[in-house]
């Protein structure tokens, strides 16, 4: 009996778990909502997403759950061992989806076996993270950290940057985004966290000077302030021109990056900036997607009568926008839901996290509590209006077989780093 | 690595997720309940699209209360303009192209001829249920492209009513600007006669409704909201006669003229026809620029509304207006005889002659009129001053608009004293022009309208209203001024017209039942024959309709107008049996104009 179980069930924190059944069982219901034909005062109207998107998560939720809990007995240790394999086995299908990979709305991202087809970014999240953690955890005792911080950085950059020529810049930044999460935890003296915001407000006031206002005078009032600063605080001198170089380079870099953009990129950020222009255009999915939300209110337009999805006005209503459905048919009560299932799941794997002993463990579960933060925090902020649209799906909720089955594995994960969590 | 830097680190971690997502959910709330209602009406602005739905015009129908112009519902298929490029065999209009068997360049040439200004094209206008079908049925691969149905106007009776009752077109653009809460674009109005004068009663109100839409813009909603009910034009009685307009128009046949039928006690018109006509049906929207060219490049003038547009001299008819103005001054008696006619008159050194070369011997009054002695008038012009005889034409309204439905009439011209000196200039001229105003020629010009209102005012001592149109809903009914003519002095031009008839120059109007007073008139034209002119009443002792033919470059007024009019009192008066039904809904071939 007690084999069975563990072949069936997994182990670790039963809450992370519920929370992924439940957001699980949201997505199947809102994937049913999207391919259903709207009930209300209509002629029969094509729903437009085929109902097989439906059966098709359900298939894939169930490889999910196997994911899951084989995720959540493998032996950490082995993991740990076996770490640059995972990472090398996904650099190499992400070497190949640009010669076999075919080209589904402009960019190839995909492998197609037989009837399935794999995104191998995915799995090469998930193997960067493993790879990072058995790194770091090398590196986090010993007297070489930069040395170990700067190899991190350079195994991420190797997938990160084959993932944006897809392309698919939503995809790398989550790759960063789990980076920074793990390198916070391996320890960065306070000043790299100034430097690194000051580089941040830099790109982002330079980036309102050129594009948006078209003036010189923000970033150089910004500039003049940080010099002001640096005259004030007792630091070191290399300290203080390093964070002025940082800022200065990071603020030039901006135009040049903007410039490489592709155009549907810049005109999604402008659309973001000003929306009453590009309602039409750029700024339509990130409209579309407020109108159904607010649309909702507190209790939602009903299940299967949201008219934002059921007449299509909401695109991708049942990928990188599935939460605004959420919130035109079950209104603020059920994205509250939504939110607060993944807000304990992250929250949850995050007190695991300090409280494991192993650092293998512990960079690990760091390294997924920042992908799944990542991608919820940016996926709900572009559904609601608070950043630019760009290809992010939401976890678990979105439709798409590899994101599903990676994240449940890496939910599974978590549920590992749990148990040892319970052992200490 | 320490514990504490550890506790440290996961508190930032912890806090930061935290603010992050209270930061969502606030905005969540932001977004859901405080400006729940603002995206609530953008989701309903989404999905709800207005509609105009044109009223029905109001139809048309005789004073018999026979159908004239009716509305017949047809579909046109309908692409939207971005369909024209790219037209590749796989797009949309490529398609269509494919399955309906049309020319490709010939369509695409159609297609991009039309207006500029329009967002949705004609395909295929009037489409047949088998092409409606087509498109109703894969209209999934047809994105855009819609069957909406219009009403087209129909004229029963094609060209017999055209300047009559007139024409829709489509609106142009100045009155569609003039009058936006009314028209939208697209909408037809009236051209000409009764469709435009009647406008306001025929057009009705346009409905608008809320229909439900996805996002491609197919409508989805089961039911549509009425925001402002269609209301239909409403129907029009005309006071025409379809059976009198036949006979008419079948008297006439296809030679240039015109002729106007009036009720003698109402002022209605019973008949007014046109020569050549037009076929209304054709004019609206499904013209051809060559079609249209033809049209107005046609040396019969077909386009041109002779009824209230054609100026003529009036001629000898006009002699009885100068006979009435000579009575009133006191000039003449109506047993004056003046000098006798020798063939003509001496005034200023020219001799002025008669029609009669050989002359007409003594006459009296009676007998100038009945025999039309140009000699006699000369003589009685002489006595009068130009502005007498200008007041006596315009008592009888010429040289003013008699119509109140008509907007394009003219008034033609009665020349006075200030035309003169305006025109010839001051001291220029000299009451010698009376020697051809007296006469009817000269700077004389009157319509065919204002001429049936002469006999009409004529038969009646002047108390026949002004002509209309219309009898429901709102007849018009205009008194005139009274003539400032005697009562027995109109007795006598009414006693001598019909003796005209009896045995004058009239001769050709004679019915065998009932008297017919009438004058005949030859103008006199300088660019070739001579317009006949003919203008009578019916029956002479009690009349009930008068009656203004002109019949261009046709010959004397006796011979050519005088049989038409009689042709038409038959009909009136039921004379004959063969016309005494009008058969219904039948288009006589010989009139059909084609543009050709």
């Amino acid at each position: 009996m007690g084999g069975l179980r563990h072949l069936l069930t997994p182990r670790g924190d039963r809450i992370i778990f519920w929370c992924w059944l439940g957001l699980c069982l949201m997505s199947l219901a809102i994937l049913w909502s999207v391919t259903e034909p709207i009930i209300g005062p209509y002629e029969d109207v094509d729903p437009g997403v085929p109902k097989s998107v439906f059966w098709r998560q359900l298939t894939w939720a169930l490889v999910g759950y196997v994911g899951l809990v084989v995720a959540s007995r493998v032996p950490l240790r082995h993991l740990d061992n076996l770490s640059p394999v995972p990472w090398l086995v996904s650099l190499l299908l992400l070497l190949l989806v640009p010669v076999f990979g075919p080209v589904i709305s402009g960019a190839r991202r995909w492998l197609v076996f037989g009837p399935v087809s794999l995104q191998p970014a995915e799995l090469a999240k998930v193997s960067c993270i493993i790879l990072n953690a058995s790194l770091l955890a090398r590196g986090v005792d010993s007297q070489r950290k930069s040395l170990a911080t700067g190899f991190s950085l350079l195994l991420t950059a190797i997938p990160a940057l084959m993932v944006m020529k897809q392309p698919d810049l939503g995809t790398s930044l989550v790759f960063w985004a789990a980076w920074v999460g793990m390198i916070f935890w391996f320890g960065m003296p306070g000043i790299f966290l100034l430097v690194a915001a000051s580089g941040v407000a830099s790109a982002v006031i330079m980036f309102y000077s050129d594009t948006v206002a078209h003036q010189a005078w923000p970033w150089g009032a910004y500039l003049l302030l940080l010099l002001g600063v640096l005259y004030w605080v007792r630091w070191s001198i290399p300290a203080k021109v390093t964070m002025l170089a940082v800022s200065v380079l990071s603020g030039i870099a901006v135009p040049v990056v903007w410039s490489g953009l592709k155009g549907y990129q810049q005109d999604r950020v402008m659309a973001w900036f000003r929306p009453a222009e590009h309602a039409f255009s750029a700024g339509y999915q990130g409209l579309q997607s407020k109108v159904a939300i607010g649309s909702g209110g507190l209790f939602g337009t009903h299940y299967l009568k949201g008219t934002q999805k059921g007449l299509a006005f909401l695109p991708e209503r049942q990928t990188d926008f599935i939460f605004s459905v959420v919130g035109e048919e079950l209104g603020f009560v059920g994205a509250l839901v939504v939110v607060a299932l993944f807000f304990v799941m992250i929250l949850r794997g995050v007190d695991h996290a300090a409280a494991v002993r192993k650092p293998f463990t512990r960079f690990l579960a760091v390294g997924i509590v920042s992908y799944l933060a990542f991608h919820v925090v940016v996926n709900i902020s572009i559904t609601t209006g608070l950043m630019p649209v760009t290809g992010i799906p939401l976890p678990l909720m979105s439709y798409g077989g590899s994101n599903l089955l990676v994240t449940s594995a890496m939910v599974g994960l978590l549920l590992n780093v749990s148990s040892k969590s319970f052992d200490a | 690595m320490n514990q504490g830097d550890f506790i440290f680190r996961h508190a930032i971690l912890r806090t930061v997720i935290i603010v992050a997502f209270a930061i969502l959910v606030a905005n969540l709330f932001h977004l859901t309940v405080v400006r729940h209602s603002f995206y609530q009406d953008q989701a309903l602005e989404n999905r709800q699209d207005r509609f105009r739905v044109r009223a029905p015009r109001g139809r048309i129908h005789d004073r018999d209360g026979n159908l004239l112009v009716a509305n017949q519902y047809i579909a046109d298929i309908i692409v939207p303009r971005k369909c024209l490029t790219p037209a590749g065999p796989d797009s949309t209009l490529g398609k269509l192209i494919e399955w309906f068997g049309l020319d490709r360049w010939e369509t695409l040439d159609r297609l991009e001829q039309q207006s500029s200004r329009k967002d949705q094209l004609i395909l295929v206008p009037d489409a047949s249920p088998s092409r409606i079908f087509t498109v109703e049925e894969r209209g999934r691969e047809l994105p855009g492209v819609k069957v909406v149905t219009r009403s087209r106007r129909q004229y029963l009776f094609g060209p017999l009513f055209a300047h009559a009752i007139g024409y829709v077109g489509e609106i142009g653009r100045a009155a569609l600007d003039s009058m936006e809460t009314v028209y939208a674009q697209g909408d037809y109005i009236g051209k000409l006669g009764i469709e435009e004068a009647m406008e306001p009663l025929l057009r009705g109100s346009a409905g608008i409704k809320l229909e439900e839409v996805n996002a491609a813009g197919r409508i989805v909603g089961r039911k549509p909201v009425w925001v402002r009910d269609v209301v239909p034009g409403t129907d029009v009685e005309v006071t025409l006669s379809l059976r009198l307009q036949q006979r008419l128009a079948a008297s006439i046949g296809d030679r240039p003229g015109c002729a106007v039928a009036l009720d003698v006690r109402t002022g209605e018109v019973l008949a007014a026809y046109a020569s050549p006509a037009f076929d209304p049906n054709v004019m609206g929207g499904s013209l051809t620029t060559v079609q249209w060219n033809a049209l107005v490049e046609d040396p019969g003038k077909p386009l041109f509304n002779r009824i209230t547009q054609a100026t003529y001299p009036p001629a000898s008819i006009f002699k009885t207006i100068t006979s009435l103005a000579g009575l009133a001054g006191g000039h003449v008696t109506v047993n004056s005889s003046l000098d006798p006619c020798g063939g003509g008159w001496n005034y200023g050194g020219r001799y002025f002659r008669c029609h009669k070369r050989e002359g007409h011997g003594w006459l009296d009054h009676t007998g100038a009129m009945m025999q039309s002695c140009d000699t006699f008038y000369y003589q009685l012009g002489m006595r009068l001053q130009v502005d007498e005889l200008a007041a006596a034409a315009r008592a009888f309204g010429l040289g003013s608009r008699v119509t109140s439905e008509f907007s394009d009439e003219v008034r033609g011209n009665v020349p006075d004293t200030d035309w003169y000196n305006k025109h010839v200039g001051k001291g220029k001229w000299s009451r010698g022009v009376l020697m051809n105003t007296s006469i009817g020629q000269g700077e004389l010009l009157v319509t065919p309208i204002q001429m049936a209102v002469v006999a009409g005012r004529i038969a009646s001592s002047g108390t026949m209203p002004d002509p209309t149109f219309v009898r429901s809903p709102t007849p018009v009914r205009r008194q005139p001024k009274p003539l400032p003519f005697r009562a027995e002095h109109l007795a006598w031009v009414r006693e001598a017209m019909r003796r005209t008839v009896a045995e004058g120059t009239g001769r050709a109007a004679r019915l065998k039942t009932v008297e017919v007073a009438g004058k005949t008139g030859t103008a006199q034209n300088p660019h070739g024959e001579d317009h006949a002119w003919f203008m009578c009443f019916a029956p002479a002792s009690m009349p009930e309709v008068a009656l203004a033919i002109v019949m261009e470059n046709a010959g004397g007024g006796g011979s050519v107008a005088a049989p038409i009019a009689g042709d038409f009192l038959k009909a009136y008066f039921h004379e004959d049996e063969a016309d005494s039904a009008a058969v219904p809904v039948e288009v006589p071939a010989d009139l059909t104009v084609e543009a050709d």
